[in-house]
């Protein structure tokens, strides 16, 4: 049961860091970003298991949903907001920070 | 009493830098006399100064952990630099008041300049290491503000970065250096550490370390080789500033701190080889370059150069008070040397020696004083620098081997071609141009006189300057000599009489060499060399060449791309989990 | 009283920026171009932090502790939040009376001093707390307070991109401090930062993938390279005051969570020490060669940051390794202090600059170092604080960069290793490259002739903004001169990270 469970860990960190890698999507980074919290949280949920502490974990588990959510909407605006002033939603074609 | 007056004396100037900065460019003559006014009350300070010197030890409060105490001693070592400092600076801000008349943005060339005055007082009197350190950059970031005046022009600019940079690379040289003997000894304090080395409590790694680490640093102030390219640069200050600090002062740091330090370093093996051998090197190729050299504050800068090895070899020959002696000697004549090189700049407007000569006629005062200087530097008797060249010479005859002796007269006779080189250009011969000449000013002719008289007599105070040291720097174990015994030491000396020789056959040599280009392949060869300084001006080159290739290469990695970034992040994962698993 | 202290320092900030921002609604001004005097509001919630800060101080530095607990939570002030307050609510000061007129003719000013409340108090908060969840938790408050804050100029691309690239990354860190928790958490069952070390000595490999964790993860926030590219990019973006807070007290915030969040595995301390050199040494070299070749100041001023970050890594490096070395936390505190006043006197001098030529450069682009030609002839206060910012930068005396920076290179000097040795010569020869972009700046101001851009702006000098400026200056000179004014506050934040770690 457990090795399903750092397995899937695992996978959901893969999967997001992977996205965040290769894709040049503002809102695909987003959603790349949840994947990694969904992760991150599971494997708090999991210590909790593991130690049977399962009151802490659970209210780290959703003091990290709330914290993961505002960052969530913060980044959605950003990329809303790029959409409106430059008419795209690829990051490439906005980064002109460089050296 | 000894307290406030050193507090006096750094803090004094530091005030006046304050004030003067908050002048408004209309009141520029009461800029001037104010500033004439704090360097003179200082230099009158150093010289009450004078009369304190012993072997107290004057120690405030705590500065913070690691950093020592704010401490400082009154021995001669430090005072007689003082002295120097402020009253060639004083007598330099007098010049200024001619010299720089009209300029802009005087406030700020005021301020530097006596912030630098107390920063060097700081930097001699000091007593801790980490304070040396401070005060120590502090004379370079002035030097660096005053060689870069004209920030307008880039070779200004360029002068004044060079000598931040070199100075400040020495100057790891001596961080290094005072914090190992804040490492090794738990204190910060020179004297302690100078007693701890001696009595062998100082590993002998660490102490070599330290020892070499000043010489970098000392080197590197100084202007020796292989950091000697700076200070001809430096030239494109304004020639006050040049007197002050690259030719009295600031120059003489490095020297101070070698003299300062050696008596830890005597048990240090190659410690006294190297500090002669850097300062011989340094005496032959800044000579060649002088020879060679066609811009007036260029010869006298290289000039500077080979005196000052004059001063390191004499260190390495052991004899502090020789080295000391001819400091004092240098520091009149050549402040002397370059205010009136300032004058005749001033009135000719062009520094190239081709564009003058004859100019005997047309300004003799000033002339009369350059020769005197010159006279000095190349070492011709009754003048002070024959005196203490003669103590150097001495302490080299006795202190190193036979060939560094020989080398030594052969660069009495080049000192003395580049200098009667430089008269007989300047105000013999022909005249080149038409150029119109000024009256040099009032107050430009009265710091000449003081500085001429002072190269006439300051050889009469040997007795007291030697009964000084032996006094108060007990690490040093310098025996006091009288005047007179001095004086018949040198005159009854045949070597004496050989060196006058040497400066005799150069001057011969210069009247009797062919003018123009010449056909033989070995001044031609040499010419080639000391116009390209040989070859360092190529390697500092090259080194900030490397650096901005570097700098042009990271900032390739910075390439604005959001993957790269999280790349970035992931890698740093990937080397700290390696350099934790092997170092757990 | 004296329990609730912590709950005062808190919510005084707290509730002002609530109150700066809805009165700062109300007030708005119809003019654009006045400054909104919600402004005020503000500086009075500092100056209101203020008192609970010295009564807290004065406990601290009489030896006596102040902590209160909430629950399962414990909030304790120590020695490091001692520090951290004190730099937070003297750079936030500067920063908000700096902002009055910089800020003046923006949209939704109210938003910004709101968000800087916000930002405030959570330094103060994180530098309170005692377990790792809590720490996490302000972490991301102030993160998520300083992406606004990044990306305040909302209608400017380059703005958003920074913005974006901050955001991106920074949660992504925060994955990797979560992370970190659940494996400490997994294997004690405690989050007590106290009660940790005792239970985890054992596992060996769970403390290494929890450092690494950390180290990442706030490592992202500190621009420990190679995680760094964010800050460039967000700290040359933001409007000045952010970027001063960012630089000055926000990356030193990420390590103050870090060193906290480490000590829950202190048995493993040595081991991260040696990850610190070497951060410290990467973050020198690479600060300063990015910032040698740049023509932006701001962004100049922001690659000095991740080198400064560099000296503050190795001071705690050598902190960790060597056991001598106790003198470097002191120096590592004070450098933290001088580079919060240097670096936000530099951000804030360039802002003022950016300000008064905004109208002759004609649009956002941002202050390149060409124009700074000459501009002592028409702005000399301005051209003389932000000489004396970045020749303290650059490490010269008698300005307060050089004494923080001796004193992290004389604690590493006390561990008598050649190592330390060589870093510390390392370190210096990065002083003297770094001088390589600081000193030609100087040299421009101090031009004759002033370019085009300096003729043509605006004569006039904010007095706020010349008010905050000097504020830092002083500092900056002061602590140069008489560095023993703060060795109270480096005292007692070194001898609290040695209770941490020892």
């Amino acid at each position: 049961m457990s090795y399903i469970i750092v397995i899937c860990i695992l996978g959901l960190l893969g999967i997001g860091f992977y996205c965040l890698l290769i894709t040049r999507n503002l809102l695909k980074l987003v959603v790349a970003l949840q994947v990694l919290v969904k992760g991150a949280m599971l494997a708090v949920l999991f210590a909790g298991c593991l130690v049977d502490n399962m009151e802490v974990a659970q209210s780290m588990a959703l003091t990290i949903i709330v914290a993961d959510t505002i960052v969530a909407v913060i980044g959605l605006a950003m990329a809303i907001q790029v959409r409106q002033i430059t008419n795209t939603s690829n990051i490439r074609s906005i980064s002109t920070l460089r050296k | 009493m000894t307290a406030i007056l050193i507090a006096l004396i750094i803090l004094f100037p530091w005030f006046g830098a304050v004030i003067i900065w908050l002048m408004k460019d209309e009141q520029e003559k009461l800029t001037h006399i104010l500033a004439m006014s704090f360097t003179a009350f200082s230099a009158v300070l150093s010289l009450v100064l004078l009369t304190r010197i012993g072997q107290d030890q004057i120690s405030a409060y705590s500065l913070g952990i690691g950093m020592g105490d704010l401490a400082f001693s009154a021995d001669a070592l430090g005072i007689i630099l003082t002295c120097i400092a402020n009253c060639i600076g004083c007598l330099a801000v007098v010049f200024s008041k001619d010299y720089m008349n009209g300029e802009k943005d005087l406030q700020r060339y005021y301020s530097m300049i006596l912030l630098f005055i107390g920063a060097m007082s700081g930097l001699v009197l000091t007593s801790n290491a980490m304070l040396i350190f401070f005060f120590w950059e502090i004379t370079a970031l002035c030097s660096y503000q005053l060689i870069s005046f004209y920030n307008d022009d880039p070779k200004a600019v360029r002068g004044g970065l060079k000598a931040l940079f070199i100075t400040q690379f020495g100057g790891i040289g001596l961080l290094l250096g005072s914090l190992l003997i804040f490492s090794q000894t738990g204190s910060l304090d020179i004297q302690h550490f100078i007693a701890a080395a001696q009595a062998g409590e100082i590993s002998s790694a660490a102490l070599a370390v330290a020892g070499f680490g000043l010489i970098a640093a000392a080197a590197a102030k100084s202007s020796q080789f292989p950091f000697f390219t700076w200070l001809p640069d430096a030239m494109e200050a304004p020639t006050p500033v040049s007197a002050l600090i690259h030719a009295a002062t600031m120059v003489n740091a490095g020297v101070y701190l070698l003299c300062r330090f050696a008596p830890a370093f005597q048990g240090v093996a190659g410690w006294n080889t190297t500090v002669l051998w850097v300062g011989i090197i340094t005496i032959l190729l800044s000579s060649v370059m002088a020879i060679f050299a066609n811009d007036l504050k260029r010869v006298l800068a290289y000039s500077t150069v080979s005196q000052l090895g004059f001063l390191f070899a004499a260190i390495g020959a052991g004899s502090v008070t020789a080295s000391q002696f001819h400091l004092l000697s240098h520091a009149i004549f050549k402040a002397l040397l370059f205010l009136c090189a300032g004058a005749v700049i001033h009135s000719v407007g062009t520094r190239d020696m081709r564009l003058m000569g004859n100019l005997y006629k047309k300004m003799k005062p000033v002339a009369i004083c350059f020769i005197i200087g010159a006279c000095s530097l190349a070492g011709i008797p009754i003048f002070n620098g024959f005196w203490s060249k003669e103590l150097i010479l001495e302490a080299i005859h006795s202190g190193a081997p036979l060939s560094v002796y020989i080398l030594m007269l052969f660069a009495v006779i080049l000192t003395a071609i580049y200098s009667i080189r430089c008269v007989w250009m300047v105000f013999f011969g022909k005249e080149k141009s038409e150029l119109h000449v000024h009256e040099p000013g009032r107050f430009m002719k009265y710091s000449l006189y003081v500085l001429a008289a002072g190269t006439v007599v300051s050889w009469l105070t040997f007795g007291g300057f030697s009964n000084a040291f032996s006094k108060s720097l007990p690490h040093h174990e310098i025996e006091a000599e009288s005047l007179g015994k001095f004086l018949s030491t040198i005159i009854k000396d045949p070597l004496t009489y050989l060196a006058i020789f040497m400066v005799i056959l150069g001057i011969v040599l210069w009247i009797f060499h062919k003018p123009g280009p010449s056909k033989a392949v070995l001044p031609k060869v040499l010419e080639t060399c000391a116009v390209n300084s040989f070859g360092f001006e190529i390697i500092n080159e090259k080194i900030i060449d490397k650096i901005q290739n570097l700098s042009e290469f990271s900032r390739e990695l910075q390439s604005g791309i959001l993957n790269w970034n999280i790349f970035g992040v992931l890698t740093g994962l990937v080397l700290i989990l390696i350099v934790l698993g092997i170092g757990g | 009283m004296k329990n609730n202290l912590i709950l005062w320092l808190l919510f005084t900030p707290m509730i002002s920026s609530v109150v700066v921002y809805v009165v700062g609604r109300f007030l708005a001004p119809n003019d654009t171009e006045k400054p909104n005097k919600t402004v005020w509001l503000c500086v009075a919630g500092i100056a209101a932090t203020f008192v609970p800060f010295i009564l807290s101080s004065i406990n601290i530095l009489n030896g006596k502790s102040v902590a209160t607990t909430i629950g399962d939570i414990t909030l304790a002030f120590d020695g490091i939040s001692m520090l951290v307050s004190l730099t937070v609510l003297i750079l936030g000061l500067a920063v908000i009376l700096f902002s009055v007129d910089y800020m003046a003719a923006e949209h939704s000013e109210e938003k910004f001093y709101g968000l800087l409340m916000i930002l405030i108090t959570s330094i103060i908060g994180l530098s309170t707390s005692t377990d790792l969840f809590n720490i996490y938790i302000w972490f991301e408050l102030m993160a998520v307070s300083t992406y606004s804050l990044v990306a305040f100029y909302r209608n400017r691309a380059t703005s958003l991109e920074a913005g974006i690239k901050y955001l991106t990354q920074s949660a992504a860190g925060s994955i990797f401090i979560i992370l970190g928790i659940a494996m400490i958490f997994g294997t004690t069952g405690k989050i007590s930062m106290q009660d940790i070390p005792a239970l985890i000595a054992s596992s060996k490999r769970i403390m290494i993938a929890a450092g690494a964790c950390f180290i990442t993860g706030y490592g992202i926030k500190c621009a420990f390279v190679p995680m760094h590219f964010w800050l460039p990019d967000a700290h040359s973006q933001a409007p000045s005051g952010v970027s001063a807070m960012l630089s000055g007290i926000v990356i030193e915030t990420g390590l103050i969570a870090l060193l906290r969040s480490l000590s829950a595995l202190n048995p493993a301390a040595a081991s991260f020490g040696i990850i610190f050199l070497l951060i410290g040494a990467l973050n020198m070299l690479i600060g300063n060669l990015g910032a040698l070749r740049q023509s932006e100041v701001k962004r100049m001023f922001a690659f000095s940051s991740i080198s400064h970050m560099g000296y503050i890594a190795l001071g705690i490096g050598f902190f960790l390794t060597f056991q001598e070395s106790t003198a470097s936390a002191d120096g590592v505190f004070f450098h933290i202090f001088n580079h919060a006043m240097m670096k936000g006197l530099a951000f804030l001098a360039a802002g003022a600059i950016v300000f008064n030529l905004k109208q002759a450069k004609g649009d956002h682009s941002p202050l390149m170092v060409k124009d700074l030609d000459g501009i002592s002839q028409k702005y000399p206060w301005y051209a003389l604080l932000l000489s004396i910012a970045v020749l303290a930068l650059g490490g010269l005396p008698p300005l307060a960069g050089f004494i923080s920076k001796w004193q992290i290179f004389a604690g590493g000097a006390l561990s008598k290793n050649p190592w330390a040795m060589f870093l510390i010569v390392f370190a210096g020869i990065n002083s003297v490259l770094s001088l390589g972009y600081y000193a030609p700046l100087v040299n421009r101001m101090y031009r004759h002739q002033p370019s085009q851009t300096v003729l043509a702006g605006i004569s006039k000098c904010s007095a706020t903004m010349l008010a905050s400026l000097i504020l830092l200056g002083i500092f900056v000179v002061l602590l140069g001169l008489f560095p023993m004014l703060i060795s109270n506050y480096t005292g007692s934040a070194s001898s609290a990270l040695l209770n941490m770690f020892r």
